[in-house]
């Protein structure tokens, strides 16, 4: 009996242990995608661990964004954070400034580096970032499924109204109003439907003419334009009862946008181009994209995520991160995957290549995006930038479109809370 | 001789109870005397944290904490006062061995076990201002849609409604045993001294009930008091503020904003809440509930 249970516990021993010699490091990638933009990353994963024998990546979901970020806090506390994650362009000031994340130049730079001068400079880390006149941080940043908002209109609703697409927010005001059906009181279809957030905010302050801070960074400085820009959407929404404002919060707005546009309950959305795939694929219509309107200029913020490295890893699993980082980002895969999504190719050759090429004649709302990089506003490199975002903008936008404050009081304040925000950082 | 024995009965009862008042300890007293202590720093997580004293209980002394309060006992005696009222309604009603009781019972409780994610998910398609299934019916009998979901006003009160149907199976239940448990005895010598239906009810049936009213009312407070996946899934706490009840309040402070001081400090607050609620309640009800026939 004994010796049965030593035999079986050898046994067992070596199972685990297995042969040593070939086992590839494993580093763990946390990832924000649920659903079809799931599939198409967890494939990729699968794919980067056929292509060699070194390294293993096993992805895991951790919920949207900010789900994922909060977990990502947690687990750095714990020493349990994963080699590489990816995370919205907002969020990396205050990690880079926590020295949570790894800088990348030497990675880049080395033996198994990667061209980074091949990379779309719109999508770069140093083109997402104003450095408010001060020293850029080095690379720490790689982009990993970037995006812009675009108009998404349905083409044959616009085409029976002979409504044209508009380019300004006149024209994007008068188009609503002419697509919008109503039954009595009821509204069976809206002209227009934006998610009232951040993003679409920041896009529309820059339209205006505004912007978050001042050049040094020392300063908010967002209250005129962005009232001018929250005003609009008041305006639609409760003036001309032609635009929708999706309820919840974060990206339950931005599903019920969507589905409402795929069930044609509404002619015009903005959303991220990151949707393009899901809704070409599901819409019973033809789908049409353009550029944002313009106001006094025409502008668009940049979202989608950037691949970062934590710090605190282990050297082997962060150089298995890495690895994966730089085969994600080669032309090969940046164009599956951006085939796949909506998301923009992150290379210059692959944006060039005539796969590519021949795939925007063919498929053209694809090319919208990344043509509209050309008007692309930066965010500020401010640790103060998150809470701004998330604490000062993002949760009260919404009670001017539902009538219980007036953009003005609700700018006023928040431009008086963001100073505060940034006046603790700078201590 | 039977000291000793006395004492080791005593050290095998603490073996015994060991094991669960470790894991206790583990996961519910460490947790709770962590967050007092991160209560009076200031903390994101990321940074080290700062010693801030007492300044995040001052932070929450604020309009904005004040509406959570609001809210959450809103919430909260709207799900009791509706859940114990029409619990011990269809308990009243059902309160027979026929074979349709049985089935009603069934179905009644069987929302109750069903996960809140599910729940939850289920009435947001269901209340869709524009093809949810309930405006399709306002609409066949010539009523105007309603927002539930996304009106700041109707918002919190169509969380009570969805609690309630969720939780009805609860008090039904715990009110079933209660009305089974009173001698039948009574009603007869009731009914010799000519009492009627609400006669009964009032002298009998209610004082009797009073120990289980109580300990609905003690355990439904509690549980209304902690909700937070309804939240998390129907509303976020929107439309604005509307329905950020207590512990969505604190789950926001802390995973959201990253104040875990300040969420740390409601987390504290709560807990004395909590506490106070419990022991008013036993205080009030120990004079009023009649334990033994």
């Amino acid at each position: 009996m004994r010796r049965m249970l030593a035999v079986v516990l050898g046994l067992m021993w070596v199972a685990c242990a297995g042969p040593a010699a070939a086992d590839p490091i494993v580093a763990q990638f946390w990832y924000s995608f649920g659903g079809k933009n799931r599939e198409v990353t967890e494939a990729h994963i699968k794919k980067f661990n056929e292509s060699q024998s070194k390294y293993r990546i096993e992805g895991t979901f951790q919920g949207d964004y900010f789900q994922a970020l909060a977990k990502i806090r947690a687990a750095a506390i714990t020493k349990t954070a994963p080699a590489a994650f990816h995370v919205v362009g907002e969020a990396l000031p205050n990690l880079w400034q926590a020295g949570l994340l790894e800088s990348m130049e030497e990675y880049a730079k080395g033996p198994n580096g990667t061209d980074l001068a091949d990379f779309v400079p719109g999508l770069t880390q140093a083109g997402y970032f104003d450095y408010l006149g001060k020293k850029p941080a080095p690379l720490f940043a790689v982009p990993f499924f970037r995006s812009t908002p675009i108009l998404y209109y349905n083409a044959d609703m616009l085409a029976a109204k002979g409504v044209k697409v508009p380019t300004t927010w006149d024209e994007l005001r008068a188009a609503a109003g002419k697509l919008t059906v109503r039954e009595g009181d009821d509204t069976k279809v809206y002209g227009f439907e934006v998610p009232v957030d951040w993003w679409f905010w920041y896009g529309l302050l820059h339209q205006a003419g505004g912007s978050l801070m001042t050049a040094d960074g020392k300063k908010a400085a967002f209250r005129e334009k962005g009232q001018e820009a929250l005003q609009f959407w008041v305006d639609l929404v409760n003036r001309d009862k032609t635009m929708k404002q999706p309820p919840g919060k974060d990206y339950s707005a931005w599903e019920v946008a969507n589905t409402d546009f795929i069930n044609q309950r509404v002619g015009m959305i903005f959303t991220s181009t990151a949707f393009l795939n899901y809704m070409t694929e599901n819409a019973k219509f033809k789908v049409g994209t353009a550029f944002l309107p313009a106001k006094a200029k025409a502008a668009v913020p940049t979202g989608g995520t950037y691949f970062v490295l934590l710090k605190d890893a282990p050297t082997p699993q962060k150089e298995a991160g890495w690895a994966f980082i730089k085969w994600m980002t080669e032309p090969e895969q940046t164009i599956s995957l951006s085939k796949a999504t909506g998301y923009m190719p992150v290379r210059l050759s692959a944006v060039n290549s005539p796969a590519m090429q021949s795939f925007y004649k063919d498929n053209p709302n694809y090319k919208v995006a990344l043509d509209q990089l050309k008007t692309a506003q930066r965010f500020p490199f401010s640790p103060a930038l998150f809470d701004i975002q998330r604490e000062v903008i993002q949760p009260n936008l919404e009670a001017a479109v539902l009538g219980t404050k007036t953009s003005a009081e609700i700018m006023a304040t928040a431009e008086q809370k963001a100073n505060e925000i940034i006046g603790k950082h700078d201590k | 001789m039977a000291a000793r024995r006395a004492r080791r009965d005593a050290w095998l009862g603490y073996a015994l109870v060991g094991p669960s008042l470790a894991l206790f300890g583990l996961v519910y007293l460490y947790p709770v005397a962590y967050s007092a202590y991160v209560s009076v720093f200031e903390w994101d997580l990321m940074t080290p944290k700062r010693y801030v004293g007492l300044a995040n209980y001052r932070e929450l002394w604020s309009p904005e904490f004040g509406e959570v309060l609001v809210n959450t006992a809103c919430y909260s005696g709207g799900v009791v006062v509706l859940a114990l009222g029409l619990g011990l309604a269809l308990a009243l009603l059902l309160n027979d061995r026929s074979r349709l009781s049985a089935g009603l019972q069934a179905c009644i409780f069987s929302s109750y076990i069903v996960s809140w994610v599910a729940v939850s998910l289920l009435w947001v398609w269901m209340l869709d201002p524009q093809y949810g299934l309930v405006t399709y019916g306002l609409r066949l009998v010539g009523l105007r849609p309603v927002n539930w979901l996304g009106s700041p006003s109707v918002a919190l009160w169509t969380l009570v409604l969805v609690t309630v149907w969720k939780t009805i199976g609860y008090p039904l239940v715990i009110y079933l045993a209660g009305l089974q448990a009173i001698p039948g005895d009574f009603y007869e010598a009731a009914a010799l001294d000519g009492a009627t239906g609400w006669k009964r009810f009032r002298f009998i049936t209610w004082p009797l009930l009073s120990p289980t009213t109580l300990f609905l009312v003690v355990t439904l407070t509690i549980a209304s008091f902690q909700g937070f996946d309804i939240v998390k899934i129907m509303t976020q706490g929107g439309p604005i503020t509307s329905t950020m009840i207590y512990v969505y309040y604190i789950y926001e402070q802390a995973f959201q904003y990253f104040r875990l001081g300040r969420a740390s400090a409601a987390v504290v607050i709560f807990f004395g809440l909590i506490l106070l609620l419990t022991l008013l309640q036993w205080l009030v009800f120990r004079k009023r509930v009649q334990y033994s026939t």
